[in-house]
């Protein structure tokens, strides 16, 4: 009980801890989960303001532009209704065109290229118009604004647009540096069928509807053609922006996107919108570089926060599953004691057992050592006092002494042999070869060797056994029995005593009963009779040794049959010997074995 | 003195005539189907379509082509701007004809043509000019006719280079008379891109029946 006392924190122990660890570990799982969503929300919640952002500015942007394209648009209604322009439109007078046009548009162009524009950005930088195939009818120099012949190309269309459309244009500035003009496109109908039968394609200076002045460090600019026209970036960072720009175009081309990238090392975020969808010309893209240094600063505050309260999540998780874990851990604590003195309970019985049976063993090989150590003294002894007897000169009383020392010899042999058997026995040694015995005759032999002794004509024998009654057993132990008992009768009997030897088969058994007249057993030592080296209260002048009836009862034991005491008493002392017949053979064998 | 010499041009003028008896052509020019039934309504006006020209309900013209002199005096014709509208909206006639083009509406107006045949841009003028402004059309060819003011108004002159000619009817029913005889052509203009033609041999006196399917 101490020892499973002392065992007991240990295992224990072992148990809360575990169970801790392991609620530790899904609470910090869990934990850890939640950080990891949640910082990531926190991330697409900044951006997703970005674009609100940008989305708000583009829109501003759209609605700008919106009204410069209902400038445009009543701009060219009037245009459209021009006689002057139709005149030379339809009758051929391509000539005229310009000439006719610049009367209108005088007003709506600027001198200077490049100039700071009007607030609404109506004023426009240049003007072409394209006839009804969709080619650039070219003006006369220096009129509608100049143009590089390569830009006034790129105004082309390959048909008529049917709505106002549209485009960016990458120029060539005159004082240096590159530029991207806005070019919208107007079709000219004819008054009697309201077909298009030209265009005419305003270029103008780009709107610009974010406001720079938010110390956002924001950029804008403008992707079309595969070139980017960011006029904050150098030309290296443009290029290399473009690439990335060109990889990632949607080809659905509506709605806003973004992408991480960085400029000199720094993170910038950058959104991108097709500015022209529906349009002919090539598309061109809204971009928007914001600086992620803010951004980032704003995540990290917020990922410190989120850590905190994850960390504190953590701790309460902790002190929680500890107190869990105690609370938990308390039956199975129990269980564990009862169990654990269980155990050292059992390993006690084991011990004890594992003792008890050693301690058999060592007695049975000692009583075996001993038999076979003390056979050959005897037969020295015995050999020695015979040779004795046949010297002479000794006095009668010294012969009668030496004969008594030889029989006294014989005594000790009958029970070295006893002892050998029961120790054979006792170490599971003993092996069976069983036969079929004749009990009857058995019996029949011993009245014979009786008739020799000289005290037997004093006994009175009676036999009753049937012819032959065949038992199953090996016969020289089965001859033991059988004499142990009758020497028993002869022994304990009175000097004119009566002797009854019965035997009969019932219930697959042989009962063999031996009866003597005699003493008897005193009813305090029946009990015991049976037990070794135990001489039931008989006189010292009885020759025995207390063995013959353990003996005997412990190999009808091992043949199949047992041994027991009937009666014993003043006048009747009777023994019944079972045995089991030759027809179990098989079964007594198998029993045996 | 006065009316000898009145006398005088007049007699040179209508001998010929009188003297030879002219030949005559009349016929139908098949005209392009139109959507309204043909009534004699003398209104239509020009209209455009993909850039082709042309009288609605249509009209043709009938005109006669070789080498004829030019006459030494040509009458002066007028194509005004009545209601907002030229009138009449076509114009035949011959080359070296001059044209006034009074305004008879309450507005200004500013005639102009871009046409190549004859460019001309007359300016604002109101109603009442006198004399009204006047183009001489030296070029044979069609010449179209707008107000910068009015760009639904559109007009058309056909200079030709013969004095035999005339505009039909909105069925195409046409006659020429005092026609010379010999050998000619006779031509009818549709549209500004359709003129159907056929060879005529002509007789003193004799009317040829010629029709311009």
């Amino acid at each position: 009980m101490k020892a499973a006392a002392e065992s007991r924190p240990a295992g224990i122990g072992r148990f809360r801890l575990r169970l801790l660890l392991a609620m530790m570990v899904v609470i910090a799982l869990f934990v850890s989960l939640g950080i990891y969503f949640a910082d990531r929300r926190a991330a697409q919640v900044t951006q997703d303001e970005l674009r609100r952002d940008f989305q708000l500015e583009l829109d501003a942007l759209h609605r700008l532009e919106d009204l410069r394209y209902a400038a445009v648009a009543d701009r060219s209604n009037s245009f459209a209704q021009n006689s002057r322009i139709h005149a030379a439109l339809e009758d051929n007078a391509l000539d005229l065109l310009y000439p006719s046009a610049e009367e209108e548009l005088r007003d709506l162009l600027t001198n200077a290229e490049g100039s700071p524009n009007d607030a609404a950005g109506l004023h426009a930088l240049f003007y072409r118009f394209l006839d009804g195939r969709g080619e650039v009818l070219a003006p006369p120099a220096g009129e509608a604004g100049t143009l590089l012949p390569n830009e006034q190309a790129a105004l082309a269309q390959k048909s008529v647009p049917q709505t106002i459309e549209t485009g960016y244009l990458p120029r060539r500035l005159a004082r240096g540096g590159s530029a991207v003009s806005e070019i919208i496109a107007v079709p000219i109908r004819s008054t009697e069928d309201n077909e298009v039968i030209a265009t005419l394609v305003l270029g103008f200076q780009p709107l610009v509807a974010i406001n720079r002045d938010r110390g956002s460090g924001m950029k804008s600019g403008i992707l079309t053609a595969g070139k980017l026209q960011l006029p904050d970036l150098g030309p290296a960072a443009e290029a290399r922006l473009a690439g990335e720009l060109q990889a990632r175009l949607p080809t659905d081309g509506g709605g806003a996107h973004s992408f991480r990238t960085t400029i000199d090392g720094r993170p910038q975020l950058l959104f991108f919108k097709r500015l022209n969808p529906r349009s002919h010309y090539p598309p061109a893209y809204e971009v928007c570089l914001y600086p992620l240094k803010q951004l980032l600063a704003r995540e990290r505050t917020l990922r410190g926060q989120i850590l905190g309260a994850g960390g504190i999540l953590l701790l309460g998780g902790f002190v929680a599953s500890h107190f869990l874990a105690r609370r938990l851990s308390r039956p199975v604590e129990k269980l564990a004691v009862v169990s654990e003195e269980n155990r050292a309970q059992r390993q006690k019985a084991e011990a004890q057992l594992q003792t008890t049976s050693e301690e058999l063993q060592r007695s049975a090989r000692f009583s075996a050592d001993a038999s076979h150590q003390l056979k050959s003294p005897i037969t020295v002894l015995r050999a020695g006092l015979d040779s004795l007897l046949t010297r002479e000169g000794f006095s009668t009383e010294v012969y009668e002494e030496i004969e008594t020392l030889i029989h006294q010899t014989y005594r000790l042999t009958g029970v070295v042999e006893d002892l050998l058997l029961l120790s054979r026995m006792d170490a599971g040694k003993l092996r069976l070869n069983l036969r079929a015995v004749d009990l009857s005759r058995l019996v029949a032999e011993w009245l014979d060797d009786l008739a020799t002794l000289p005290e037997a004509a004093e006994l009175k024998v009676e036999s009753d056994l049937p012819n032959e009654l065949l038992v199953a057993g090996e016969k020289k132990y089965t001859a033991v029995v059988v004499e142990n008992l009758l020497d028993n009768a002869r022994k304990y009997n009175y000097r004119d005593g009566r002797i009854r030897i019965r035997a009969w088969e019932k219930n697959r058994r042989i009962e063999l009963r031996v009866a003597n007249t005699g003493r008897g057993i005193p009813a305090e030592a029946q009990p015991h009779v049976f037990e070794r080296f135990h001489r039931a209260a008989v006189s010292n002048d009885v020759a025995g040794h207390g063995l013959g009836l353990n003996l005997a009862r412990e190999l009808l034991r091992l043949h199949g049959g047992d041994l027991r005491l009937v009666r014993s008493d003043a006048q009747w002392t009777e023994f019944a010997a079972l045995f089991a017949t030759a027809n179990d053979l098989d079964g007594v064998a198998d029993a045996a074995r | 003195m006065k009316n000898f010499g009145l006398t005088i041009v007049c007699a040179l003028l209508l001998f010929p005539v009188r003297g030879r008896a002219g030949a005559t052509i009349e016929g139908t020019v098949a005209l392009p189907k139109s959507r309204l039934a043909p009534v004699p309504n003398e209104r239509y006006e020009i209209v455009s379509k993909a850039g082709v020209l042309a009288t609605y309900p249509p009209r043709g013209v009938v005109y006669l082509e070789g080498n004829f002199s030019a006459p030494a005096h040509l009458p002066t014709k007028q194509v005004a701007q009545k209601n907002l509208a030229f009138a009449p909206p076509l114009l035949a006639i011959q080359v070296g004809t001059k044209v006034e083009f009074p305004n008879l509406d309450d507005t200004y107006h500013n005639i102009f043509s871009y046409s190549p045949t004859k460019r001309f841009d007359l300016g604002r003028y109101p109603a009442g000019e006198n004399p009204p402004p006047s183009v001489v059309f030296d070029k044979p060819g069609l010449v179209t006719l707008r107000c910068d003011i009015h760009e639904h108004m559109r007009g058309l002159i056909l200079v030709l280079e013969t004095p035999y000619f005339t505009v039909t009817d909105a069925t195409g029913r046409y006659r020429l008379t005092n026609l010379p005889a010999g050998h000619f052509v006779l031509k009818a203009w549709i549209d500004s891109r359709t003129t159907r033609e056929r060879p005529v041999d002509l007789q003193s006196g004799a009317t040829a029946r010629v029709d311009l399917p």
